[in-house]
């Protein structure tokens, strides 16, 4: 029950990938493909165009049912060198760290929100 | 409540009278009664050199009380009318300050955070070396610090719900933006998760070794060689990887 | 050069030295550091303008002139006067603090003549907002020597004024009074000295109109347009009269519907069954964007991020039908970079944010943005939502702002009310909708009833609930209720026995589709029975077994939910149907099925005429052994009108407690109607209602085992009819209903007016 699963991330056109074939320039790549969904360097040496399909169900949670990840690797005069794809396979289920550095900032106190409230009757 | 009898009539107070006094409640701790005296120099004789450093007095007890508003304003007004004086470094670090003080936590808006990055910022330019600087400086280095810690928890957000895009870019501002901050450790270890939940083992690898390679002590570095070992992976730096150009482009 | 007075040659020259004349308070050298000229240095007419500015940006000065004289230049300041005090004289609406607040001017400020104004226009605009229109203000400057002042606004606030008339011109398919109610501005009427709602407030009648309109369009009239909403303010009288022109147009029904597509793989047929209008049915603009909303996440969910759906209606003018055609191609394909969640200052990101299906990197799509916007504006935690778009780092980038402002969602009221059935009750209740700014819900309440006649008796409960809406993430909720209710002995008949029941519950709320929820629930409580009244234990001792008993029991309920409006539903059905099985443990197992319908629909609009009609019913059996007496259904007042609160159902002939049944029925028809005669404003309500139910099959082992005298056993129809009066009183709901039981048996206890409400102030 609960909402279909929902699709996340770059939608890649059909036959979108013959159009950059390897020696192709990065403008081509970013003409056909457009901007990656993130790149690996600053010099954007590898981009990468990830997709999802995550399915979310109030019993059983959220739950990757389809992930794709493209890689378009260039070479140093920016030409493609290479294009990789990751599927869900190559991914790893593990748990993330629960710890997080702290940061400083006052909270919501409770007696100031309830003491905001005080004053607020409730209105005819 | 209206106040239908007339102003009572003007008593005049001599300057130094109402700033001693306020001097003496100051000395007591009384800021309330203080904050009144000093208002009153201010008010009756806006001319004379009492004037000045009451109302660089009235910021700083409004400040103590935590009236950051009223803070803000006295210190503010004190800066346009004397922008020369020697107090005029204080008056701009009490306005800094009465923003800080008001900094939320870091999922809530942070425009109180950039609002004391801005007046502190105003200080170190504007009176380098005055005796606040400093003090400047690292408050500027705290705020920046937490809108890394905003941009951390967005990347968490989005990590925990496997949306890794969201997480990647967010982890990335960190490392590209908010180098100085004690996030960028952090920051690293989230992008080795990522990647390598992905499955794009040489960027998880990377970002590893750029944490090792810079914070060799840190716990985060530890759980990310841990991560990466239990699939026989060393930690090996792509030099042409965004993340260790970015180190090597810094300071670090 | 000629010595320049005032218009300096173009050509640069340079002074030796600057003169500062005229300043009191400001120091001269403050002054020479706005002056952009430096002594030696060459300057022009435009730094002499660019120092003039400057000057006067510092809005210490009410005059700068500068000139050249001899080798010297001069700069001639007068000064602002400072305020030594700001006062205020005859406000009473607004206290001088609160004045004091709105003014800009404040004590040691500088004076200027503009901030004099615009502080006249703030205190204005302050009393026009809370209805005092007539207010005049007057600005007095008094002069203390030394170029200090006093500032004292006199202000004349002139009585209140009021909203006397609200008249709809054109307006044939609905009653005035039923588009009162669709508007917020009030008239005041007699009542208005209490209300606050009859203010006029020009920004209030603009989201009236939007209101009107969406009233308009969602009830099939498609052309309908505002003329004018003008509001003429009548000096003498001190009030406004309100006049909204309209033109309804026709009434639409949908004619074809269909869809039409430019994507490959999209089926528009199958489309077609998710489209919410249907040939023949009234048009409603919500039918339209629920439509969109629902093909659009389909068409997504096959591949198409980019879906774009737009309707296209083609009136039939003559026929009065709109044929809608849902056109679905791919827009831009753009990704969303970047979500600003903005002005949350209570409010925790996570919160806002979990309410977008879409992340950051997903395909921008605008439906999907509008769900979200809508999904943000339902949870109330917010004065107003805006998500608005900007063009993103790179031409294929979007970043979507959503921009909050909070307000307060926490609320302690004391409630009072009086009920023939529980006597009078008053209750202290705290509830927050957004604890922490985490989205949870708390609610802690005390409540005390007082009998008032022996038919009643006295309550004493305490409550603390607690909800998390997004449990483990997930669009699940989740909470738990602690309580403590203690009834104490009533009159022979109703509730002869003191009962204490503390205790606890564990639930959890599942969507399972668009209005339709499954409820989980753990509950268990100790429930301790005693002082049974004597002329009951004197009969039959064994009847009412006193003692502690514990309860612990796993339940599900399916709920449907669309009614409009919880206070004063118009349209809507709520149905429900759900199971507990009591014997997790504990010592006492049955098994209850318990299942409710209410449909409501609005019958003649015209006359704001609503129809109610209701099903109730249930089963309860022992499992493993007899059930209790305590736990049969019993039927009363609050279901069939005209009996008492355990009004009929199979007694115990000999002491005439109720002993309740296995199986129960009932039914309501009702109609409510606003008072004819008097104005609707009012907010009087007539309802005329017929109630049947029966209640029977009282468990033959506890009957025997307790040596009962069984009567009335026979699942024998009760009904009666009535009429009730509601009042929507700024205070409350109150409704009275007189029933007179029309199907009743001779030893049934009847009770003809019922009184039930309630206030929260």
């Amino acid at each position: 029950c609960g909402a279909p699963p929902i699709n996340h991330g770059y939608v890649l056109a059909e036959n979108a990938l013959d159009q950059v074939p390897v020696g192709s320039s990065r403008e081509q790549v970013m003409l056909v493909l457009g901007t990656p969904s993130t790149t690996s360097s600053v010099a954007g040496s590898t981009f990468y165009y990830i997709s999802q399909t995550i399915d979310e169900s109030p019993l059983w949670g959220r739950e990757i049912t389809d992930q794709r990840v493209l890689a378009v690797y260039f070479d140093d005069e920016g030409k493609v060198r290479q294009i990789a794809n990751y599927g869900l396979k190559d991914g790893k289920v593990f748990d993330f760290i629960e710890r997080k550095t702290r940061t400083s900032g006052a909270e919501v106190s409770l007696i100031g929100q309830m003491l905001g409230s005080v004053g607020r009757v409730s209105p005819f | 409540c209206s106040s239908d009898e007339p102003l009572e009539p003007f008593v005049e107070i001599p300057a130094e009278v109402s700033y001693n006094a306020g001097i003496a409640y100051l000395q007591q701790g009384d800021y309330k009664n203080a904050t009144k005296k000093f208002e009153e120099v201010d008010t009756q004789h806006p001319y004379s050199e009492w004037a000045r450093k009451s109302l660089i007095l009235t910021a700083y007890t409004n400040y103590t009380r935590g009236n950051f508003t009223e803070a803000v304003t006295s210190a503010k007004r004190y800066v346009t009318l004397y922008p020369g004086s020697e107090d005029a470094a204080y008056a701009q670090f009490i306005i800094g300050q009465s923003y800080f003080a008001q900094i939320p936590d870091v999922t809530r808006d942070q425009d109180m955070t950039k609002k004391a990055m801005d007046a502190m910022s105003e200080l170190v330019q504007r009176y380098p070396d005055s005796p606040y600087a400093g003090e400047g400086r690292k408050k500027l280095d705290v705020a920046r610090d937490q809108l890394g810690g905003k941009e951390m928890e967005i990347g968490r957000y989005y990590l925990n719900r496997r949306q890794y895009i969201g997480a990647i870019n967010r982890f990335r501002v960190v490392v590209t933006e908010y180098q100085t901050t004690r996030h960028v450790e952090e920051a690293l270890e989230r992008l080795t998760e990522a990647y390598y939940a992905m499955g794009v083992v040489d960027e998880a690898q990377t970002a590893a070794a750029v944490l090792g390679h810079n914070y060799p002590e840190s716990r985060w570095y530890k759980d990310a060689y841990k991560l990466l070992q239990t699939q026989g992976l060393e930690p090996r730096e792509n030099t042409s990887s965004w993340i260790s150009k970015a180190f090597r482009a810094a300071i670090l | 050069g000629l010595p320049g007075i005032g218009a300096a040659p173009a050509h640069a020259e340079s002074v030796s030295r600057i003169t500062v004349s005229g300043n009191t308070r400001v120091e001269a050298e403050t002054i020479v550091s706005y002056v952009t000229i430096k002594p030696g240095r060459p300057f022009t007419s435009i730094d002499i303008d660019d120092s003039i500015k400057a000057l006067f940006a510092t809005g210490l000065f009410s005059d700068v002139q500068i000139s050249r004289a001899g080798g010297a230049l001069q700069v001639r300041v007068v000064e602002n006067p400072v305020i030594a005090r700001v006062a205020f004289e005859g406000n009473d609406r607004h206290s001088d603090t609160v004045l004091g607040a709105t003014v800009e001017l404040q004590p040691r400020s500088v004076l200027t003549q503009a901030k004099v104004q615009s502080d006249t226009q703030r205190i204005q605009e302050l009393y026009r907002r809370t209805g005092r229109y007539n207010a005049k203000v007057e600005p007095k400057v008094v002069d203390l020597g030394q170029n200090r002042v006093d500032l004292i606004f006199q202000i004349d606030e002139g009585p209140r004024t009021e909203v006397s008339r609200i008249s709809f011109v054109g307006n044939k398919a609905f009653s005035d009074g039923r588009l009162q109610d669709v508007i917020a501005t009030k008239e005041s009427g007699i009542l208005g000295w209490l209300k606050s709602s009859d203010n006029y407030d020009p920004d209030k009648l603009n989201a009236d109109q939007e209101a009107l309109k969406r009233f308009y369009y969602n009830h099939g009239y498609a052309d309908f347009r505002i003329i004018s909403a003008v509001a003429d303010f009548d000096r003498e009288q001190n009030a406004f009269f309100i006049t909204i022109t309209v033109e309804e147009g026709e009434q639409y029904v949908y004619g074809d519907i269909n869809v039409e597509t430019t994507l490959s793989e999209v089926n528009a047929k199958d489309l077609l069954s998710l489209a919410r209008t249907h040939k023949g049915d009234v048009y409603s603009a919500k039918d339209v964007e629920k439509t969109l909303e629902d093909i659009t996440v389909a068409v997504a969910e096959k591949g198409y991020a980019f879906v774009q759906v737009r309707p296209r209606g083609d009136r039939d003018y003559a026929g009065h039908k709109i044929s809608i055609t849902y056109f679905i191609d791919e827009g831009a394909r753009a990704y969303i970079e970047k979500i600003n969640v903005i002005g949350n200052t209570r409010t925790r990101d996570y919160v806002i944010r979990r309410e977008f299906d879409l992340g950051e990197g997903d395909a921008y799509n605008q439906v999907l943005i509008e769900k979200a916007e809508r999904r943000l504006k339902a949870l109330g935690y917010f004065k107003n939502v805006r998500v608005y778009s900007e063009p993103g780092s790179s031409p294929d980038r979007v970043v979507v702002n959503v921009q909050v402002e909070d307000q307060t969602t926490g609320e302690i009221s004391v409630g009072g009310g009086y009920s023939t059935t529980s006597g009078f009750i008053a209750e202290l209740s705290i509830s927050e909708k957004n604890f922490l700014g985490r989205g949870q819900q708390v609610r802690a309440s005390v409540g005390r009833g007082f009998s008032t006649d022996s038919s009643s008796s006295d309550t004493q409960t305490y409550e603390l609930s607690f909800t998390e809406p997004y449990l483990f993430d997930r669009r699940l909720s989740g909470g738990f209720d602690v309580y403590r209710r203690q009834y104490a002995a009533g009159s022979d008949v109703i509730h002869p026995y003191e009962e204490v029941l503390t205790g606890g519950a564990i639930r959890f709320g599942i969507p399972v589709m668009e209005d339709l929820t499954l409820g989980l629930r753990y509950s268990a409580y100790q429930q301790e029975i005693s002082d049974v009244q004597d002329d009951i234990t004197k009969i039959n001792p064994k009847l009412i077994p006193t003692g502690d008993s514990f309860v612990s029991s796993v339940s599900y309920t399916l709920t449907y939910d669309t009614i409009d409006n919880k206070l004063f539903p118009r349209n809507g059905i709520y149905a429900q149907f759900g199971q507990e099985f009591a014997g997790v443990g504990g010592d006492v197992s049955f098994l209850r099925t318990s299942v409710k319908a209410d449909y409501y629909k609005e019958l003649m609009s015209d006359w704001s005429l609503v129809g109610h009609v209701g099903l109730k019913g249930g089963q309860i059996t022992g499992i493993g052994d007899d059930l209790r007496f305590i736990d049969h259904f019993r039927l009363g007042g609050d279901t069939v009108r005209g009996f008492a609160s355990e009004g009929f159902g199979p007694r115990d002939k000999a002491t005439g407690y109720l002993l309740g049944g296995q199986y129960y029925v009932a039914a309501t028809a009702e109609t409510l109607f606003p008072m004819p005669v008097i104005p609707e404003e009012f907010g009087l309500y007539g309802s005329l209602f017929a109630d049947a139910g029966t209640v029977w099959s009282a468990d033959s082992g506890t009957v025997d085992s307790s040596g009962a005298t069984l009567q009335g056993d026979d699942a024998k129809l009760r009904a009666s009819v009535g009429v009730g009066l509601i009042w929507q009183s700024p205070f409350g709901l109150l409704r009275a209903d007189f029933a007179y039981p029309v199907l009743k048996e001779d030893y049934d206890e009847t009770q003809i007016f019922r009184f039930s409400g309630g206030t929260k102030f």
